[in-house]
């Protein structure tokens, strides 16, 4: 059924799907997220943001503006983290904060299209939706926890 | 090698030495365990083979100081590239080479105990924490075929929703960020499972007492 490969060609063929994904999934996103955190940062929105989510997301040791990247990883993971490093660009989040923040982008993230992608075609019955969405932003929230715990701990 | 005859679920995957080896070398290259290791041994880490791009000017690389906006995301997104296909090379000579059959037979009699789910759902739990889809679709496959129940199927959802195809996206997507954290880049992405694990848990005790409730 599958021709017989070598380990030049496994290693090629899997080269060649990063290649699709960073030049047709993540290169877009990263340009999508580069331009709203642009666009937020010279309108003063980041800042407006930042006070505002200063109080919630301090109790976890990240900045207010880093919101921004838990509420795009509700969309999409890429988009997230294209609008971490758009943070980390402009000097509005340490390397500690980093670490922080990067586990919960995944624990929650791309909740929107898994409703689809995962809860509609594994079939599961509708009415628990609910209960996974809340448990996945749940784990999130844990994985803020979890991370500030360790970075105090080890680092 | 092969124990066939004891094997009470034949469809699933046999475990070879190469296959061994290829999961273990994977587990040491992407734990970044070596990272900090000066000599031969650092050949054998993800981020040392990754590298790093030379400086055009003072302790800085292509991408320039102080670039802004989209054409520094630009730059970002490209400067990823190199990173993203080694991942996704090294990943595939693991899969090719049997080091995920290894995995998921090492995976199947502890399904019971970590996720109350029969061993049979092995494969579509590796498939999963690569894909978001394939996991989803062999989901659906082993419960039309009733080889996991309605619930069983609810909870295994639970697993895949949080965190989704984590190893391939953590290693791509995350690898944009990679160079900013101060711990291992295996510490986030064991993070991320345990979580994994911890909320299908929680999400069958919760269906568990809701059909109690119904019970009654």
């Amino acid at each position: 059924m599958e021709k017989r490969m070598n380990i030049f060609d496994m290693f090629l063929e899997g080269a060649r799907k990063g290649w699709d994904i960073a030049i047709h999934s993540l290169l877009p996103n990263v340009i999508m997220a580069f331009t709203i955190i642009k666009f937020f940062q010279v309108t003063g929105i980041l800042k407006f943001i930042g006070i505002i989510f200063a109080p919630v997301m301090g109790i976890f040791g990240l900045p207010g503006e880093a919101i921004t990247v838990n509420l795009t990883a509700v969309m999409s993971q890429a988009g997230a983290i294209g609008v971490l490093a758009g943070l980390i660009s402009n000097g509005s989040i340490d390397v500690r904060q980093v670490t922080i923040i990067l586990p919960s982008v995944f624990a929650a993230g791309g909740i929107l299209q898994n409703i689809g992608r995962v809860l509609g075609t594994s079939g599961v019955n509708t009415r628990y939706y609910g209960v996974l969405v809340g448990v996945t932003l749940l784990n999130g929230i844990l994985a803020l926890i979890i991370m500030s715990i360790l970075t105090k701990i080890f680092y | 090698m092969e124990k066939k005859i004891l094997d009470p679920e034949p469809k699933v995957s046999k475990m070879t030495i190469i296959g061994w080896l290829s999961l273990i070398l994977a587990i040491i290259l992407f734990s970044g365990t070596l990272s900090t290791t000066q000599d031969w041994r650092s050949g054998f880490d993800f981020v040392t083979l990754t590298g790093h791009f030379g400086a055009l000017k003072e302790g800085k690389d292509f991408m320039g100081v102080g670039g802004t906006g989209v054409r520094a995301g630009f730059l970002l997104a490209l400067s990823l590239a190199p990173c993203v296909m080694l991942a996704m090379g090294l990943i595939s000579i693991v899969e090719h080479t049997g080091g995920f059959n290894v995995a998921q037979r090492l995976l199947t009699p502890i399904l019971r105990p970590l996720l109350g789910l029969p061993g049979i759902a092995s494969l579509a739990l590796i498939a999963s924490l690569q894909s978001t889809d394939a996991g989803a679709g062999m989901t659906k496959t082993l419960c039309d075929e009733g080889l996991i129940t309605n619930k069983e199927r609810t909870v295994f959802a639970q697993f895949q929703m949080s965190g989704c195809g984590v190893i391939n996206n953590y290693l791509t997507i995350g690898s944009m960020v990679f160079s900013s954290l101060i711990c291992p880049i295996a510490v986030p992405l064991l993070v991320i499972i345990v979580l994994k694990i911890f909320g299908a848990n929680l999400t069958r005790m919760i269906i568990n007492r809701s059909s109690e409730k119904g019970a009654k």
